[in-house]
């Protein structure tokens, strides 16, 4: 079928030109549309839909600027907007015939043109950014950064270059202090108070679109509706008590439901009325507002976005060692949401540690921990990994305690283990702690969380059923293996083998658990193996009822 | 269930959970200005009270929590002061203090038969009125003031406005459901008579929240609420109760539904409506209507024709799902790309 045949299988369509077999401009609904087919060449193509001439329509999904690409002699002059019928890679175009895909758009643009209010709405909202930043004249971007979403909060503004930074009081970026030779990369201005409103019911917002700008009236209607509440009745009392020390404000409004999560910022100017709260400055002094291109880039944002687990944004997370595990444990714990990192290994960086080193060859002869926590810094600047160029001691450890939220412990040394874990069981150690080692031959790994409240404890596994010490019950290696898994270069010195195959599994093996022990779906104590086939619960007896460190 | 998103997203997009606070204000406002200036007008007429004799408590969906987003805010507040209303016979006058007291430019105040009402414009618009009903306490009892200023049918009506809200408030919190099924209804109500000015016409929120109340039926699946079939069951139950008398020709010459207050004065709350035939007849016929409508989507299978025939109820704000087939297509075609 041609594109003319499908259209007229249409009542609501009328044809009004045919500028080719194929491209053609029609009526539906009032409204003027130039259609051109998918590409017979290409299939993964759709059809092409435009609006004709009409300034007016309110509608989502509806280019704002005219399509310049349209200038060709062979279609008539005039203005061109394009629909846009289909999300980002959301459908596969492919398996689709030529037919089908001229209907589907046409029954998507009927679909779009018979929207009540309460779908336009939505769909608007998810849009909100695109006509929002369309709609700012700053020609400097506002870049936003939060630690939370629900509360009413004062910010700080701090001009760069290329941008502006808006941060929330209290939230240190480690890179606010840099500078460009004796220049300060970002520079804090006072002229403007800075707050963040959080909009707890997005009803009737909408953006502002074509003749449909922002003026005070839409800033009133936020903090002060007539009958949705728009904001908590929390925000609202610190909106009214608040006395802003500035004659003109910048307004950081969040907006967040289940299909979208906005934040936009606009400057007020406003009437010298120095004792007003900021209830009556926006009620009664405003007189222009100017609404500001925003950007959200902070650490909360990014890790909601890509559907990290947030649990871990806050808490403090103690990894000891970083070494070949470490350095993978602690490069995805910062991208899995934790933000505050401590780590704590002596040893230096070598060429024989590279290939196994989640960095590379960055930093060769400096100290591993140091290394990482330059480089994760590098990542966002909230992310604050401190580096303690030493190894724990039992001092350390009891203290670290005290203020970490979880310790991981990625050592493959049972002595340190088993030290380790007699100093946290002596103080009744209150946070999780999870102990992970690799078997030589890269094969079989381990992850162990203990929860000291409870029964179990690394010694477990190395007691049997009498209480005696015996080696690790939780090994899977046969001696065999372990003998031609071990490397050894003189005087002693040995290195397990294994490959990144396993430092990735387990590590993965062990984000699962933090979550788990995050979302208290894991409280106790639990032994887990790691090996290519499967992660499962251990058959090793565990907890060990005879053991000595743990046991009755 | 059927149709379980669209009716959480309708009832999201329809609910008032909260005053505002710019409704608030206005209460407040109005509150202050009748404490301080009421005993002043009174003691004018001698009649003495003071300022913490005045008890204002909230009436209406704001106190059972089920209002529903409206073209008007409508909020009741009850006015109680001690009176003799022997000596005090005429309550038009104890009402038309009661609008003096309030009486400033920024809001439109007059008398109405059960009421005073302070409305407030913006932009030439109604948004927002509050009504007032007057209560006179006397002899540990209350007297609601009926009667517009210039009608000379008026009196004090015994009646128990903390009665009707504990009664209502023990019937409504903790069932979720029922606050919903009587959103519902009073959309349906809104849409139907959305053209209709004449108060007197339309089914007043207290009568179909009553029989809500009296005619709810609960239904849920293993897993939620269902909120479609609980509706069209208690919508039929409400239907049974009207009385019918028919011509010859099958056409309907009367219909009657009794609903009576539960508590004083015990009285119909739909006798307004009463006074004309007509307006019984079209409520029942517009009720009949809509359980029919509800019946059919309770039947059909297809989410969308379902969705259809509740839409012809609730109005567009209710979202009628894709064609089963248009869905299906594109969930056959759904890109399982994992982004960059």
């Amino acid at each position: 079928m041609t594109v003319r045949e499908v259209l007229e299988t249409y009542n609501e369509i009328s044809i009004d030109k045919e500028i080719t077999e194929e491209i053609i401009i029609f009526t539906l609904y009032r409204r003027q549309f130039l259609i051109f087919p998918p590409s017979k060449d290409n299939p993964a193509s759709t059809a092409l839909l435009f609006l004709c001439n009409d300034d007016g329509a309110d509608f989502p999904h509806i280019m704002l600027n005219n399509e310049t690409l349209l200038d060709s002699p062979l279609i008539p002059k005039g203005k061109y907007r394009w629909v846009c019928l289909y999300e980002q890679e959301s459908l596969v175009n492919s398996i689709v015939s030529y037919e089908d895909k001229i209907s589907d758009s046409i029954e998507r643009l009927i679909e779009l043109l018979s929207m009540n209010e309460i779908e336009k709405e939505r769909e608007f909202q998810k849009e909100f950014m695109l006509y929002w930043n369309a709609n700012s004249v700053e020609k400097k971007p506002y870049s936003v950064y939060l630690t939370q979403e629900d509360e009413f909060a004062e910010m700080d503004v701090y001009f760069g270059e290329s941008n502006v930074r808006i941060i929330e009081k209290g939230l240190y970026l480690s890179d606010i202090n840099d500078r460009d030779n004796d220049k300060r990369k970002w520079v804090r201005h006072v002229e403007n108070d800075v707050f963040f409103i959080p909009i707890s019911d997005n009803r009737g917002i909408y953006p502002p679109r074509g003749g449909n700008n922002w003026a005070s009236q839409e800033i009133k209607n936020i903090v002060f509706s007539q009958q949705v509440e728009h904001i908590s009745d929390s925000v609202f009392k610190q909106i009214n008590c608040t006395i802003p020390k500035t004659q003109n404000i910048i307004l950081v409004f969040g907006m967040k439901s289940e299909w979208s999560n906005v934040t936009f910022a606009v400057k007020i100017k406003c009437k010298n009325n120095v004792r007003h709260s900021l209830l009556k400055k926006i009620l009664y002094d405003i007189v222009a507002i100017n609404p500001l291109t925003t950007e959200r880039k902070d650490y909360l944002y990014f890790n909601e976005q890509l559907g990290n687990d947030i649990g871990l944004l806050k808490k403090k997370v103690l990894v000891v060692g970083a070494g070949s595990l470490g350095s993978y444990v602690a490069f995805e714990l910062v991208k899995n949401g934790a933000a505050h990192l401590k780590l704590y290994d002596r040893e230096m960086l070598e060429d024989d540690n590279i290939l196994r080193w989640a960095y590379g060859g960055v930093g060769v002869g400096s100290n591993k921990a140091k290394i990482i926590s330059t480089l994760l810094g590098l990542l966002h600047p909230e992310i604050e990994v401190i580096a303690e160029p030493k190894n724990i001691d039992e001092r350390s450890l009891i203290e670290e305690t005290s203020c970490s939220d979880l310790i991981i412990f990625t050592i493959g040394n049972s002595d340190e283990q088993l030290k380790f874990n007699r100093i946290l069981k002596a103080s009744q150690c209150a946070i999780p702690v999870i102990y992970t080692w690799l078997e030589a031959g890269g094969k079989y790994s381990h992850i162990l969380y203990v929860n000291y409240q409870k029964k179990g404890c690394f010694e477990c596994l190395y007691t049997n059923e009498n209480g005696d010490l015996i080696n690790n019950r939780a090994r899977m290696n046969s001696d065999d293996i372990m003998d031609t898994a071990i490397i050894r270069n003189g005087c002693g010195g040995t290195r397990a083998a294994y490959g990144t195959t396993s430092l990735l599994r387990t590590t993965a093996a062990l984000l699962d658990i933090i979550q788990k022990v995050q979302m208290n779906e894991l409280t106790e104590s639990v032994l887990v193996d790691v090996s290519p086939e499967s992660v499962c619960i251990s058959c090793t007896t565990f907890p060990m009822e005879a053991c000595k460190c743990c046991g009755n | 269930m059927k149709l379980k998103k669209e009716f959480s997203d309708f009832y999201k997009a329809i609910r008032i959970s909260s005053e505002t606070n710019a409704l608030r204000e206005k209460r407040r406002v109005l509150q202050e200005d009748i404490e301080s200036k009421l005993p002043d007008i009174l003691k004018k007429h001698d009649i003495s009270i003071t300022k913490s004799d005045i008890k204002m408590i909230d009436q209406g969906s704001y106190k059972y929590n089920t209002t529903i987003i409206d073209d008007v805010v409508d909020r009741d507040v009850a006015v109680i002061i001690p009176l003799d209303i022997t000596k005090n016979d005429d309550p038009r006058k104890i009402k038309g203090y009661l609008r003096d007291s309030i009486n400033i430019a920024s809001r439109t105040v007059y008398i109405k038969e059960p009421c005073v009402r302070a409305s407030y414009y913006e932009n030439e618009r109604e948004w927002l009125h509050i009504d007032l009903p007057l209560y006179a306490r006397y002899d540990e009892k209350l007297y609601l003031a009926r009667g517009k200023e210039t009608s000379s049918n008026f009196s004090w009506e015994n009646a128990d406005p903390v009665g009707l809200n504990d009664y209502l408030c023990e019937k409504i919190n903790g069932n979720a459901q029922l606050r919903r099924i009587i959103c519902y209804i009073k959309k349906w109500r809104n849409e139907k008579y959305s053209s209709t000015e004449n108060d007197h016409e339309i089914p007043p929120s207290i009568g179909l929240t009553l029989l809500a109340c009296d005619c709810f039926s609960a239904l849920s699946t293993d897993d939620s609420d269902d909120d479609l079939r609980s509706l069209q069951k208690t919508m039929k139950s409400i239907l049974n109760k009207f009385s019918i008398k028919k011509d010859q020709n099958g056409e309907i010459i009367s219909a009657s539904l009794n609903c009576y207050l539960p508590v004083s004065p015990y009285t119909d709350v739909f006798i307004k409506m009463k006074e004309s035939k007509t307006h019984m007849i079209t409520f029942y016929k517009r009720f009949s209507k809509a359980v029919a409508n509800l019946t059919s989507a309770v039947q059909l299978e297809s989410e969308h024709d379902a969705g259809e025939y509740v839409q012809k109820v609730l109005g567009p704000v209710f979202i009628v799902p894709a064609k089963e087939a248009v869905a299906a297509a594109a969930q056959n075609r759904r890109e399982h790309s994992f982004g960059d």
